[in-house]
């Protein structure tokens, strides 16, 4: 399926509009009647929190809401809520995180086909501040897009944190950075997601996850040495350090967790086609720094399918032949050049890249309406 | 002033916001787990009156007892209750056998107390009861926070009769009517929907049932089979109502 580029969902030419009166509220009939309840076969029954991996999202980032974002700026949370109220039978645009969302559900096909009883499965948890008036809008739009979301937090404005340690998130994604670094201050792995200006097809069957190296699944602490001290200092510091394993950085967990499902494929023999894929993307070079890298994954116990050494050349070429489904990335300069060219690109903002920025990510990081 | 047809009439188990035979010195007795509760419960009636100062759509709070030993001591209760503030209209005094009569008869639209059986009685005589318990005292005093229960009953021992269906639907149209007296943020009152086993439509059934109600809830929690606990603990409602808000057609 393509993807929408954030003009208004149609469904075989036609726009999807609420029936009768413009703007008056829907009566709760109306409601009612057209609220789209998804098709009545046999649901599979999400597995327990603590089985699961748990990837949390926000409304913003699961779906595309720029013109009711602009109306909760500019108008205020009143209008912003009698807008979404008045469109409830309009399903929303999918987002940045529409198809990440599809492949771990691809994924959790192929995986309940090979393992029926078990609940090591992905569970996606909508996890927004919006109000609950959004909710009929939301669960109106999931079912449209026959989404296996059943579980959802509408906070009305308190912070998600506590729903996220409650649901053992193994990931939270959200279009709100600071709520993003809260949740990497309490130890949940998180990232901010942007939506890129174009985005590239990505794979239905093949769940693709790209990763940057330091700050990101390793600690900063190299990069630290290589802000203070320059490039030469870095590389000798790393050749010195090989084998000593750099400590864990926020996303390893998470590495971790789409490993210990790799490992449930490769016993079913199907290693070469795992229907995951994932990849380090890193700006360290293969003939010095990078084995420090792959010797810390092996001490883990960890794998990676594919390990790019870009020495310090543009990740953004790169991942467009990749074409993962979400890339994190410590560096808004990164997670920019990989948006650029179509790459669903996350901000992890953690460590030592965090002070020392460019100037236009602090334009970036000033909205806070609820996701 | 409250106005006896508008008011909504909370009658709390003297034995749940003082605790009993405990001393708070001074002949007062010491706070109990639903002290939290009454502020919160006097934070809106405050509010309220702030915004319209002839409100007549306010809490009446009323103190009921059955406890014999702090019935003895009523003149205890008293001073206790003027010593800490607290706005409580009336104080009742009764029997075990005449307690849910006396509930009835005082116009009681909403029953709290600490005591499973007293809840559960109640209950079947048609009054809307909900129990307190540990979370109860954890709860902020600034903002009452009410949780409805949109599928299955959270406390399975408190059965569900038609009559406090019909309670509970009357109760909460009522809160709902109190929430609209503010706008959507800063509100002393939150009206949270839980759907705990069903997935996103019987949420979305909940809140359908819940604006037919005229009750527009701040926020809702589709569990859908998760442990309610931890969902609970950081939520931190006073109190649950748990039934009449499904989506299904009673």
């Amino acid at each position: 399926m393509s993807l929408n580029t954030g003009q208004s969902l149609t469904v075989s030419g036609q726009d999807l509009t609420k029936n009768g009166s413009s703007s008056s509220r829907a009566s709760w009939e109306d409601a009612r009647t057209v609220l789209k309840p998804s098709t009545p076969t046999r649901k599979p029954k999400p597995p327990k929190p603590e089985n699961a991996i748990t990837i949390a999202v926000s409304a913003r980032v699961l779906f595309t809401m720029e013109k009711e974002q602009q109306i909760y700026e500019q108008q205020g949370m009143e209008d912003y809520i009698k807008y979404q109220v008045e469109h409830e039978t309009e399903p929303f645009s999918p987002g940045p995180a529409f198809s990440f969302v599809k492949a771990l559900e691809a994924v959790n096909a192929q995986l309940r086909e090979l393992y029926p009883e078990s609940e090591e499965l992905f569970d996606v948890v909508l996890m927004t501040n919006n109000h609950a008036n959004v909710g009929l809008r939301l669960i109106n739009t999931i079912n449209h897009h026959q989404l296996f979301i059943e579980r959802f937090c509408m906070t009305g404005g308190n912070s998600p944190i506590g729903y996220l340690k409650a649901y053992h998130a193994n990931l939270y994604l959200s279009a709100d950075p600071i709520k993003v670094r809260e949740a990497l201050e309490e130890g949940i792995a998180a990232a901010t997601m942007f939506t890129p200006e174009k985005m590239t097809e990505v794979s239905e069957t093949q769940l693709r996850v790209a990763f940057d190296g330091d700050a990101v699944l390793f600690s900063d602490e190299s990069e630290r040495i290589y802000k203070a001290h320059g490039l030469d200092k870095f590389f000798e510091h790393e050749k010195a350090h090989e084998n000593k394993p750099l400590d864990h950085g926020p996303l390893k967990c998470f590495l971790e967790a789409l490993g210990k499902l790799q490992k449930k494929f490769y016993a079913k023999g199907q290693r070469m086609d795992c229907p995951i894929r994932t990849y380090l993307v890193t700006a360290r070079s293969a003939a010095s720094s990078g084995t420090r890298a792959l010797k810390t994954l092996r001490s883990w116990g960890l794998e990676i399918d594919e390990a790019l050494f870009l020495a310090g050349a543009p990740k953004g070429p790169m991942l467009e032949k990749i074409r993962p489904h979400i890339f994190f990335d410590d560096q808004m300069f990164h997670v920019e050049g990989a948006a650029e060219m179509g790459t669903v690109a996350c901000h992890v903002p953690y460590g030592i890249a965090q002070r020392v920025t460019k100037r236009g990510i602090w334009d970036k990081e000033t909205s806070s309406a609820p996701k | 002033s409250k106005d006896s047809d508008h008011a909504v009439v909370v009658a709390v188990a003297s034995r749940a916001v003082f605790e009993p035979g405990a001393g708070g010195g001074d002949g007062v007795y010491a706070e109990g787990v639903a002290f939290p509760l009454l502020q919160a419960l006097q934070k809106v009636n405050e509010r309220l009156l702030e915004e319209n100062s002839a409100e007549s759509l306010l809490f009446d709070i009323v103190l009921i007892t059955t406890d014999s030993q702090q019935q003895q001591q009523s003149s205890q209760l008293i001073s206790s209750t003027k010593h800490y503030g607290l706005e409580v209209s009336r104080f009742c005094f009764s029997t075990e056998e005449d307690f849910s009569e006396s509930l009835l008869k005082n116009n009681v639209q909403l029953f709290l107390s600490t005591d499973r059986n007293e809840v559960s009685q109640t209950s079947q005589k048609g009054v809307l009861s909900a129990l307190l318990d540990e979370y109860t005292a954890s709860c902020p005093s600034e903002q009452l926070r009410v949780l409805l229960c949109g599928d299955a009953v959270i406390r399975p021992d408190t059965n569900p009769t038609p009559a406090s269906r019909q309670a509970a639907q009357s109760f909460s149209a009522r809160l709902g009517k109190m929430r609209q007296r503010f706008g959507m943020s800063d509100s002393p009152l939150s009206i949270t929907l839980m759907t705990s086993c069903g997935g996103r439509d019987s949420c979305g059934g909940a809140l359908q049932t819940l604006r037919s109600l005229g009750i527009s809830a701040d926020e809702a929690y589709c569990l859908a089979g998760a442990p309610q606990g931890p969902i609970l603990s950081v939520l931190r409602p006073h109190f649950l109502l748990s039934d009449g808000f499904s989506g299904l057609e009673d």
